[in-house]
């Protein structure tokens, strides 16, 4: 176990200073929420991590005041989104309101939060719009980088939509999709470590050239890879060949797959020798960094791209109270996804539990297990467990492995009900 | 798997998580991502629910000795034996 430095007194003499509640249109809320002294945890972001977090910080309701805050009304999960895609699965089947019975004693916000504000520990929707907290969960996900490809913007509407989030127009990507003609040419270029997700590119490849064969149209997918290697690598090899063979083409960047410019008009891509690529469909998958928020609060500095936390408590490095999970921080070896945020927003909202209740902390463990498809009724995966290293101050893999490449038709068939039995776990725990 | 990880695995496995009970309820909530122990969300994956603990006890062990690279085999051989035997109290005594 491990001790925790929490002064219960410290806490109970900041709170009082901590109520102010400026929420000006809900006179409502603020009576109730001004009414008890006692913690007040404050959880930015109804994503995984964030809805993580909460079913396991409501098992304390009673104890502390819980606030969510969200920007959008309904949410739209990552994984099987590129099922949406590949014309597999409906957009609905990955949307969901978080189901507010189950959660009684919380109150949902929904805003856009604009920064957050360390010194007055308070978090700002507009000028005049702001809630305190005593502690602050920041689970808020990934922002763009703007500025690596040159001639690429991400807020541009005539791009593909990237698609790498929820707020990204699936519906016009696949419209745009839908339209191609005939043995049209697609570029996917798939970014450099670390970003969320590292196999989806290569099942999104898959999975548009299975769209394309339903449409009954032929079409050949040039990845164009800023990597010279990428995860489950030899089960997509296999999987491409028994399924899409001459249809997908992966170029690492060692071959020229680096891009680094691209013209919108001229429908064309550069790599960093200048060799010129030229499609009819070009994805630009964006490198990635924390969310905005991150950078607007002065919580990160331009030019570090992570955030970094303890990994027992998740607090933030220099800044107290403030927590953050998921795909915005940096987990060591633990890559971004769902199943990861899932699990390190567990230890996050035990072990705060356990700070707020002067327990000890809990040494952390943690797994991760990450589906892939190539069809709709074929999958595979990677899992791993993960623990602390003995200084207790990263997390390390205790070694990581892949489904066989040899796998047959009923393994594959197999792994493709466990993805979705995975998916529908979580979203029913989480969300409905 | 490569020498180096099998060994890896091997030593871990003797003493990786056992030390600690809050560990082990920290394995089970991991467990729980895919086989959620208090309602039946899917019948995708097989409940845990529905073993008694000497079963869930056999099977854990099977997956983690059967060396066919499942993802329960992958998932289950950094456990020791006395790990399951612990996640089995935690989810099987409580009930
Ligand atoms: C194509 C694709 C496929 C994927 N497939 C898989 C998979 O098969 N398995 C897997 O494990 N993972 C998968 N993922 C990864 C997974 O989606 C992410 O790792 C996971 O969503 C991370 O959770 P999070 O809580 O960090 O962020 P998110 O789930 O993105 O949640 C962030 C939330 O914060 C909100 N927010 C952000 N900023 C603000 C603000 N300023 N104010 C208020 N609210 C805010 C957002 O609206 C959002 O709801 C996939 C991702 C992609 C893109």
């Amino acid at each position: 176990m491990i001790k925790n430095k929490f002064s219960r007194r410290k806490f109970l003499s900041n709170i009082a200073g901590n109520l102010a509640f400026f929420f000006l249109s809900n006179a409502f809320l603020l009576k109730r929420l001004n009414a008890k002294t006692r913690p007040k945890i404050v959880i930015v972001g109804l994503g995984i991590g964030g809805a993580t977090c909460l079913k396991y910080l409501n098992k304390i309701s009673d104890l502390v005041d819980i606030i969510v805050v969200e920007k959008q009304n309904e949410y739209q999960t990552g994984p099987l989104s590129n099922l949406v895609i590949g014309d597999i699965l409906k957009r609905k089947e990955i949307c969901f309101k978080i189901n507010k019975k189950k959660y009684e004693k919380v109150k949902f916000i929904y805003e856009n939060v604009i920064a957050i504000d360390v010194k007055s520990k308070s978090v700002r929707f507009s000028k005049d719009l702001k809630i305190n907290y005593d502690f602050l969960i920041l689970s808020p996900g990934i922002s763009y980088k703007n500025d690596i490809l040159q001639g690429y913007s991400v807020t541009d509407k005539k791009n593909i939509p990237h698609c790498w989030d929820g707020e990204s127009n699936i519906i016009k990507f696949k419209k745009r999709l839908t339209d191609l003609e005939n043995n049209s040419k697609i570029i996917i270029s798939s970014p450099d470590y670390p970003y969320r997700c590292p196999p989806a590119p290569y099942e999104r490849a898959s999975l548009i050239a299975n769209y394309l064969r339903k449409l009954n149209k032929k079409g050949k997918i040039l990845i164009l890879d800023s990597k010279n290697s990428f995860t489950k690598q030899e089960n997509y090899f296999r999987e491409w060949k028994i399924n899409y063979s001459e249809v997908i083409e992966w170029i690492p960047r060692r071959k020229g797959g680096k891009v680094t410019f691209y013209d919108q008009k001229k429908n064309l891509v550069k790599n960093s020798d200048g060799q010129i690529f030229r499609g009819d469909f070009i994805h630009i998958i964006p490198e990635q960094k924390a969310a905005n928020i991150f950078y607007d609060s002065g919580l990160l500095n331009e030019g570090k791209d992570w955030c970094q936390i303890n990994p027992i408590s998740f607090e933030l490095h220099d800044f107290r109270d403030i927590y953050a999970v998921g795909d915005s921080i940096d987990a060591w070896a633990m890559p971004k996804s769902a199943f990861s945020a899932n699990s390190q927003a567990k230890v996050l909202a035990i072990n705060l539990i356990n700070k707020i209740l002067e327990k000890e902390y809990v040494d952390p463990v943690f797994l991760n297990t990450c589906y892939s498809f190539s069809k709709e009724d074929r999958a595979f995966s990677i899992s791993a467990w993960y623990r602390l290293n003995v200084k207790k101050d990263k997390i390390i893999s205790l070694g990581s492995s892949e489904s066989n490449v040899n796998a047959n038709n009923s393994d594959r068939k197999l792994e493709a009900k466990h993805a979705f039995g995975w998916y529908e776990t979580m979203v029913n725990d989480l969300f409905i | 798997m490569n020498k180096i990880s099998f060994y890896f695995i091997l030593f871990f496995s003797i003493s990786l998580f056992a030390g600690e009970d809050q560990t082990i309820n920290l394995i089970v909530e991991n467990c729980k991502s895919c086989h959620n122990l208090n309602i039946e969300t899917t019948k995708k994956i097989p409940s845990i629910n529905n073993l008694d603990k000497d079963e869930f006890v056999r099977l854990m062990k099977k997956y983690k000795n059967d060396n066919d690279n499942s993802v329960m085999n992958r998932i289950s051989r950094v456990l020791s034996n006395r790990d399951i035997l612990k996640m089995a109290d935690k989810i099987y005594d409580k009930k």
